[in-house]
């Protein structure tokens, strides 16, 4: 009996270091390759066929990524003519955290379909852990993919003034981080559709009181202090009917704290979570992106 | 972000877990050692399951129709935190025939993380109407509690609107020579709109969550 109290014991004790931060991560590794259009599993959004662009401005490839010594290779797909990097404008998309790139390939292919077909390239990434990129999936990961993509950007010639990021739900952290602080590159635009304001309002949400996320989760992901620190344009895009990150506590705490020299809000009515494109229409979201990215302060 | 979300629902264990206050009071000098396993009901995947939480208690009747109770949440302490909850139970009316009374029991409910240092204090009221019956004493009660939120602001400043977290409370305990086994089915946070509040959760007329809990305890002590 006393053993078996040592042992409870010793257990409660042990796994007092349980956490929620990994389940933040919900990474669909089941695919054997990359497919884009003839994915036929379920994706994010739907398309038609008219925003399908030419396969050979479609390319599929692996990055490096360094996390303090731990090597990855991590997959990513840029959209356009890798060899007009130089002078052409790129949207570095950061996906959510469900499934991988072909299920977010709706979206990415939305983005190049902005003004013209492939007027700007756009390059996305699985993180570790997310289809066939390897190792496990972090917070520090999460930042660290996302700056191996800035890191390919520049080799290739992109400079600063030409390069927008944008985030969507749990690729706002990423985003909104290496916007607030520079690493390899320093995006001239932020891009941010349904983020999150930090896990301290999940739980909050969650419980109707006034908890500290400590409680559950060591996650330092804070893009509601963050994005005070960024001075670049800001566009905000977000469901009001948003029932997992509610844009009352999520999204207008984030775009009520940026501070910086122009932002741009789009509420969509009756937008969920994953569907704001759709609902608002996909027109009439590509126009309210060009708008964003050809307003010059 | 639906696994993460479904699983935030472990943050709810504050206003979720049952608190290891008495029914009943117990006799002067008798004591109880209680342990409570259930939680709230979320719609995961399309269909309710309920979130296990934990806590173990004891009780001791310091004077007729007033006990002590006390508890150590061991969910909470699977996740680094140290949370407990005290009260009183005091029996605020009672029939001759000690076959129906009412028990109030005001407490505190703490908690303190060793992550990050944070610690917060809920009040806790609440008030159970139970009644006797049966040659085994078995008891049926029912009562409304709330917790009281003190903090006024939530993260970032913005206004906390939720000043209490009322709850209904239903249950059964089946009464024996030493031990007593409790079904418990509560309806917490009706007062609140529960859309677009990150987790689905199972409650009636879209407000709060409903909960089922099981306890089992052990009288001993009594002189």
């Amino acid at each position: 009996m006393k053993k078996l109290a040592l042992l409870l014991t010793s257990g409660l004790l042990l796994s007092s270091c349980l956490r929620m931060d990994s389940l933040l991560f919900n990474p669909d590794d089941s695919i054997t390759e990359y497919l884009l259009d003839d994915f036929d599993g379920e994706t994010e959004i739907d398309l038609d066929g008219s925003y399908d662009l030419p396969d050979s401005t479609e390319h599929v490839f692996t990055l490096t990524s360094d996390l303090e010594g731990d090597l990855a290779s991590i997959y990513a797909v840029y959209v356009g003519d890798i060899s007009r990097i130089a002078t052409d404008t790129v949207i570095l998309y950061l996906h959510g955290n469900a499934g991988h790139l072909d299920y977010y390939w709706p979206r990415i292919k939305l983005l190049a379909n902005v003004g013209s077909k492939n007027r700007f390239g756009v390059l996305a990434i699985d993180y570790r852990g997310y289809g066939l990129s390897e190792g496990d999936p972090s917070e520090d990961a999460l930042y660290e993919d996302s700056d191996a993509a800035l890191r390919w950007l520049k080799e290739n010639g992109l400079t600063d003034d030409r390069l927008i990021i944008y985030g969507f739900s749990m690729g706002t952290a990423p985003a909104t981080e290496l916007m607030a602080n520079k690493r390899s590159m320093q995006p001239s635009k932020l891009m941010l559709e349904a983020p999150f304001a930090s896990d301290e309002v999940m739980v909050q949400d969650a419980s109707g009181l006034s908890l500290p996320g400590s409680f559950f989760t060591s996650l330092e992901i804070n893009n509601a202090e963050e994005i005070a620190k960024i001075n670049e344009p800001f566009f905000w895009i977000h469901g009001t009917a948003d029932s997992f990150l509610s844009i009352e506590t999520h999204g207008e705490v984030v775009y009520k704290n940026y501070d910086g020299v122009y932002s741009t809000a789009y509420r969509v009515e009756g937008g969920e979570h994953s569907d704001v494109p759709a609902i608002m229409g996909y027109d009439a979201y590509v126009e309210a992106v060009l708008e964003f990215l050809e307003y010059t302060p | 972000m639906y696994r993460y979300i479904a699983l935030l629902v472990v943050s709810t264990f504050l206003m979720s877990c049952n608190s290891t206050r008495v029914v009943k009071t117990l006799d002067k000098g008798e004591q109880q050692i209680t342990g409570s396993f259930g939680g709230p009901a979320i719609i995961f995947g399309g269909a309710p399951i309920p979130i296990p939480l934990s806590s173990v208690g004891y009780a001791v009747g310091l004077d007729t129709g007033l006990t002590f109770a006390g508890g150590v949440h061991t969910t909470s302490l699977l996740f680094g935190n140290a949370e407990v909850d005290l009260n009183m139970g005091i029996n605020a009316f009672k029939t001759k025939s000690n076959k129906f009374g009412i028990t109030v029991s005001p407490g505190l409910h703490m908690i303190y993380g060793f992550n990050g240092g944070d610690f917060s204090i809920y009040p806790q009221l609440e008030g159970i109407a139970w009644k006797e019956y049966g040659n085994k004493n078995n008891l049926i009660f029912g009562g409304l509690g709330t917790w009281v939120e003190l903090d006024r602001e939530k993260a970032y400043g913005e206004v906390q609107e939720h000043e209490l977290m009322p709850y209904i409370t239903l249950g059964h305990q089946f009464t024996g020579q030493k031990w007593n086994f409790q079904l418990e089915a509560r309806y917490i946070g009706f007062t609140y709109p529960n859309e677009n509040i990150v987790v689905d959760y199972l409650g009636p007329f879209s407000t709060g969550t409903s909960g089922v809990y099981f306890g089992i305890s052990r009288k001993f002590g009594k002189k």
